[in-house]
């Protein structure tokens, strides 16, 4: 049986600072071929797919004979680099329209390049990405911050305790941590240096990033359902049924007075909310 | 050509015990004899027997697991003779049968060969598997299947064991075919039902107690017994519908009502039992074969295929196909929408089936509107493609049943909304767990595990 991988809840930072864990650490019944390329963090965390939400700040068309794009997508303790290329074709997609910045989700699984020894790249590959509001956002830190600090406190008892190898996996077992982070905890310790170090940048970065977050989303809500409904009355009028090209709107929309941000804006909470979508690259067409 | 194989077969007895006597050494030689090379027979044979092996009571067990250890006692053992067919090579043709328990649970069981003991015994079976047989867990031990008798332990006595053990409702599965417990009714209604072209009364409902949800039917009576009442049931079987667990109330059970004095002992009350239930996480729900009536809540992290507008068969209302019904041909599909989604919390994934209603709340359109969509492009997965613009990454909280199967958890929601939680409380919180290192710089993890305590 084949079961869905399940998406971790990583920061940019924890997942940057991955490695990758060999087959010959895993429990015996896993590392078959079939098993899944899995990564190892400095706090243990085992993974490959990943669910991450965070702000699009850059994107490019890297491909040169087949369509291969590269984002980055920023969290508050750093930035996770993604990659969708010919096999990502939904993702693919998504990208060729995507507009930066934007608050977008993505599921991916974890990738690992090593050049040369000492230099490591960590990528995501996307599977499923999509543009989403702040809230999702929020919510998505606060999240990824509560299974981190749950992990991290693991972590420090597991220090702590002064275990090692399957005596630690025992003490881990027994205090009710899962299997797979009994694991993780046991395999990485044998391996890092300086285990605390790392644990106490993440929990700064987390600490920071959690202070830096906007509850007050609500207050411009209504200035922004305003301009919504202007943009759509605009787009309606210059035939949205049928489809207008996108760069002439956005300059039937500058010329009366709406800013280009707020159009692009716009135009994507329509897209995400269904009201208006793209039958061809930069024309955009109403619903109904 | 020994000296080479004798450490590995000194290994594979030091992980599966006498290999001379189960027939695993006549395995390893045969291997050999093929010419593989010793070091990939010992593996083979390792992985085969699973040298690592899980030592698994009757509540841990469920359906298709393989290569595990257990240790109980028979309650009961009988044989069935098995006539060959004819031109097929003799194979076994004896089928142990009977029941084995520990202090756990006890569960039916099937063996290919004579055990080594009778009713009252305790036996150690390794590398045993499960299977299902008529919708519920059966002990399997195979050719494979390494049997002694054990002559001390722990497993609880023979008059300690049969008697029917009293089960909170979380604790029962597939596994158990009589159980006792006390809970509340929840929800009760009547039906009349035909059974054998005769009209017959049944009381179907929800139990609950302070773990979990369980539906349950009644086949008999249940006079002074209504929503709200807790009862002590002794005696009831277990039957599996659609993978869950459900109560059976039949005419050899006895229902009794609790009194009050004993009630105010309970670990739950009416009032406790019918609020509504916790949210829990994934990981709890897929740690269960089935789960009924319980909240969950997480990202939809992907939008399956199969999900927007479909058409049923009139008649059974299967999803019909290019017009072709599987079981009617061609029909006159209905028109229905549903959405299948993977949610996932970061501790689990499991699929969610959202049926039509659901689907329109969450999707934000009505079958209708979905259906212009649908006419109103060219593309034929329009309403697809808009799905899963709108719902991917959305988060979601979902209330129904959970059954686990061969591709995972699945989830069928009955009701569905966006939760409130209140972020803000949960960063304070977090921020207090994460300051704790800044106040006591010297404890714990900033000096190595070195308290100062």
């Amino acid at each position: 049986m084949l079961k869905r991988e399940i998406a971790k809840r990583v920061f940019a930072k924890e997942f940057e600072a991955c490695r990758e864990l060999e087959k010959s650490e895993r429990p015996a019944s896993e590392a078959d071929s079939k098993s899944p390329n899995l990564l190892i963090s400095p706090l243990g965390l085992i993974l490959n797919r990943v669910f991450a939400v965070g702000v699009l700040t850059e994107l490019d068309s890297i491909g040169t004979q087949n369509e291969m794009w590269k984002a980055r997508i920023v969290d508050p303790t750093g930035a996770f680099t993604v990659y969708a290329g010919q096999f990502q074709p939904d993702a693919s997609i998504f990208f060729s329209t995507a507009q930066v910045p934007a608050f977008i989700a993505l599921t991916g699984k974890a990738r690992i390049y090593e050049p040369e020894p000492g230099s490591v790249f960590i990528s995501i590959r996307a599977e499923e990405v999509n543009v989403v509001d702040e809230e999702i956002r929020n919510r998505w830190v606060v999240d990824t911050a509560e299974q981190t600090v749950d992990r991290l406190e693991v972590f420090s008892d597991a220090l702590a305790s002064g275990y090692r190898g399957e005596t630690l996996r025992e003490y881990l077992l027994e205090r009710g941590v899962s299997e797979e982070l009994a694991e993780g905890i046991s395999i990485i310790l044998e391996r890092e240096r300086a285990p605390q170090e790392f644990a106490k940048q993440l929990r700064a970065s987390i600490r920071e990033g959690l202070k830096a977050l906007n509850f007050e989303a609500e207050d411009t809500a209504e200035a922004k359902a305003d301009q919504k409904e202007f943009v759509l009355e605009l787009l309606r009028e210059m035939g949205g049924g049928k489809g207008v090209d996108y760069a002439s709107f956005v300059n039937a929309a500058v010329s009366r007075g709406v800013p280009e941000e707020v159009v692009e804006e716009v135009v994507r909470s329509l897209l995400a909310g269904g009201q208006c979508y793209e039958p061809k690259i930069g024309i955009i067409r109403l619903v109904g | 050509m020994d000296e080479k194989i004798a450490p590995h077969l000194e290994e594979l007895t030091r992980a599966l015990g006498d290999i001379d006597k189960t027939g695993i050494r006549a395995e390893f030689d045969k291997l050999l004899a093929f010419h593989v090379p010793p070091e990939v027979a010992k593996e083979t044979i390792l992985r085969k027997f699973g040298g690592k092996r899980k030592v698994l009571k009757v509540k841990d067990l469920s359906a298709s697991l393989k290569n595990f250890e257990i240790i109980g006692r028979i309650l009961d053992i009988g044989e069935k003779a098995l006539r060959p067919q004819e031109g097929v090579q003799a194979g076994p043709s004896k089928l142990y049968t009977g029941v084995l328990a520990d202090e756990t649970g006890s569960v039916m069981f099937s063996s290919w060969k004579e055990l080594p003991g009778s009713v009252g015994d305790v036996i150690n079976i390794k590398n045993a598997y499960t299977r299902l047989w008529q919708n519920r867990i059966r002990l399997s031990i195979g050719e494979q299947s390494l049997v002694s008798k054990v002559s001390d332990s722990s497993i609880p006595q023979l008059s300690e064991l049969s008697k029917t053990s009293a089960k909170k409702l979380i604790d029962i599965g597939a596994a158990d075919f009589s159980v006792n417990t006390v809970a509340c009714i929840l929800r009760l209604s009547h039906r009349e039902v035909p059974v054998r072209g005769k009209q017959s009364k049944v009381i179907s409902g929800v139990l609950a107690d302070e773990t979990a949800r369980l539906p349950f039917t009644a086949w008999v009576e249940l006079p002074g017994i209504d929503i709200g009442s807790i009862i002590r049931i002794e005696g009831a079987q277990i039957r599996m519908f659609r993978g869950m667990p459900s109560i059976n109330l039949i005419s050899s059970t006895k229902v009794s009502s609790v009194g009050v004095e004993e009630a105010e002992k309970l670990a739950f009350t009416f009032e406790s039992a019918a609020k509504d239930p916790a949210l829990l996480k994934i990981e709890e729900i897929a740690s269960k074969d089935s789960m009924f009536d319980v909240v969950a809540a997480g990202n939809v992290v992907s939008v399956r295929p199969g999900s927007g507008i479909i058409s049923r068969c009139p008649e059974c209302s299967r999803v019909v196909l290019k017009a072709n019904c599987r079981v009617h041909g061609k029909v006159e599909g209905v028109r229905d929408m549903r959405i299948k989604a993977v949610l996932d919390d970061g501790t689990g994934a499991m699929s969610v089936m959202f049926p039509r209603e659901l689907a329109e709340v969450i999707y934000g359109k009505t079958l209708e509107e979905a259906e212009q969509l649908m006419f109103s492009d060219i593309s034929k997965d329009a309403v697809y493609e808009d799905l899963r613009r709108i719902l991917t990454g959305r988060y979601l909280a979902v209330r129904g049943n959970s059954s686990n199967g061969e591709y995972g958890v699945s989830f069928v929601a009955e009701s569905a909304w966006v939760p409130e939680d209140d972020l803000a409380v949960r960063v304070v919180e977090l921020l207090r767990r994460l300051g704790l290192d800044e106040e006591y710089p010297g404890s714990g993890v900033s000096r190595g595990g070195i308290s100062l305590a």
